[in-house]
């Protein structure tokens, strides 16, 4: 289907989503407020959500094109709009958040016979102009299918609806998780964290994971599926590792512990930080903007780590599993999505729930949640 | 390899691997890589050989392992052979029943 069949879909596409999400709020308006706080989330059956971080309440929701899943998203800088891989990991569009236009669409196979999926991994540049994907194909022959080299492709963001690579460059496998700096380096997670520069395709690694030279730490376990764009600026991936007493390295007396890796996107400062015991499986952790001393993490608990003690200072038992975790710029609520259709909100202090927000449509499965301000 | 010969396709790309010393290439996942028969603990029993850390409940984790194809011996793989799986339980929590059990077609 090309594009422009595409796009003469959507309204059908959108009045029979309409007619099949009973007590769906899907509202397209209104706009949302310069300076106001929000939070995107998406789900089953292909929605995003706008939910205001003032009032905790469901501010507007779009629906989109295609297929949901994973549904992981990016905000561009100017808070206007919202970048979403979906159509089972095949797709990236662009919606504008004050109307639901779909404004920018890039298929990341190129060639016909190419099967091409992106795991979890795209991201905006620091001016909201390109967009960076690393696209894995393969090449659907008649009889066997043959596996590609992965490719890291620009987008020009302003290309519309059938947006083609401006440039392509070679990249490792396994990547999947990016961020941007503000000097325009690209950081994707695989690994290694490597460090990109998107204008010759120049492969750095910023922070070695796989590859670590710690003196009797064993590798790093590393779980890379959630693009957060935390408001501290912080690339922060969570490990797990042992730490062994000696040169025997002896797994029963080793020491089992949870860290980050992260990147300062304003500055590029990268650290690899040990931050407690590992008790617990966290999906995903960050940092709080308010004192650079905490980190949360989330699954099946809420908790709350001392970086500098290494140690839990508090969790909270939570209604369920959530994958993702987000927290508002002032550092005073964590929102946590993912899994099913409901936020729940945490004062970020205390660690008391504070409410839930339930969302029209299904689950929001595996995709990432994002707090931005417009 | 000495007393096995390759007779077909894929057997012929192993073995070249092996001639061109490239085998190391393939190297255990540390981080994810999607539609893998993966088999680190997360599903059955949790990290720690309990069930405490496995998702609460198993529906949570239902269709964030099914989209990428995380555990495709398990969840239904619904990235490239099953992308309609859930079409009936856009809520897993209320709709689990309306999901079934997949099998592979027969090729026509």
């Amino acid at each position: 289907m090309d594009n422009k069949q595409l796009t003469s879909l959507m309204p059908v596409a959108a009045l029979i989503l309409g007619v099949l999400l009973p007590g769906s709020v899907l509202a397209k308006e209104p706009a949302l407020e310069k300076e106001h706080e929000y939070m995107v989330v998406a789900n089953y059956p292909n929605n995003i959500h706008v939910i205001d971080l003032q009032t905790d309440q469901l501010y507007k929701s779009c629906e989109l094109p295609d297929a949901f899943g994973p549904g992981v998203t990016q905000i561009a800088p100017d808070g206007k709009t919202a970048y979403i891989l979906n159509n089972h990991y095949e797709d990236i569009y662009g919606v504008n958040l004050d109307n639901c236009e779909v404004t920018f669409h890039a298929s990341m196979s190129l060639q016909k016979g190419e099967r091409t999926k992106s795991i979890f991994s795209f991201a905006i540049s620091a001016d909201g102009n390109e967009l960076y994907a690393v696209q894995n194909p393969t090449m659907l022959y008649r009889d066997h299918y043959r596996v590609q080299p992965p490719r890291l492709a620009v987008y020009d963001t302003g290309a519309g609806l059938n947006a083609k690579p401006i440039r392509t460059f070679p990249s490792p496998r396994q990547v999947t998780v990016m961020q941007t700096g503000d000097d325009g380096t690209l950081y994707m997670a695989g690994a290694d964290i490597y460090k990109v520069d998107v204008n010759t395709g120049k492969v750095d690694v910023a922070i070695p994971s796989r590859n670590w030279q710690r003196p009797l730490y064993a590798p790093p376990d590393v779980l890379n599926a959630w693009p957060i764009q935390s408001p501290s600026k912080d690339f922060t991936i969570l490990y797990t590792t042992a730490k062994f007493q000696d040169e025997s390295y002896n797994l029963e007396t080793a020491d089992w512990i949870y860290g980050f890796m992260n990147v300062n996107l304003e500055t590029g400062e990268t650290e690899t930080t040990d931050f407690g015991p590992l008790t617990e499986i966290y999906f995903t952790g960050i940092r709080s903007p308010k004192d650079p001393n905490l980190v949360y993490g989330v699954l099946n608990r809420l908790a709350k780590y001392d970086i500098k003690k290494k140690e839990l200072v508090q969790a909270a038992e939570l209604d369920h599993s959530y994958y993702c975790i987000a927290i508002n710029h002032d550092g005073s609520k964590i929102y946590l999505g993912g899994t099913f259709n409901d936020v729940a909100i945490y004062n970020a202090d205390s660690m008391e729930k504070l409410g839930n927000i339930q969302l029209p449509g299904g689950d929001m499965a595996i995709s990432t949640s994002q707090i931005f301000i417009r | 390899m000495k007393h096995l010969k390759a007779i077909n396709n894929k057997a012929q790309l192993l073995s070249q691997a092996v001639a061109d010393d490239s085998v190391e290439e393939v190297v255990a996942m540390s981080s994810l890589a999607g539609c893998t028969a993966t088999t680190d603990p997360g599903w059955e029993i949790d990290a720690f050989g309990g069930v405490t850390s496995l998702c609460q409940p198993m529906e949570a984790d239902l269709y964030g392992c099914a989209d990428p194809c995380w555990w495709p011996a398990q969840v239904p793989d619904m990235m490239n052979t099953y992308p309609d799986w859930n079409k009936d339980a856009m809520n897993s929590k209320d709709d689990w029943r309306n999901l079934g059990t997949v099998f592979p077609q027969d090729k026509n």
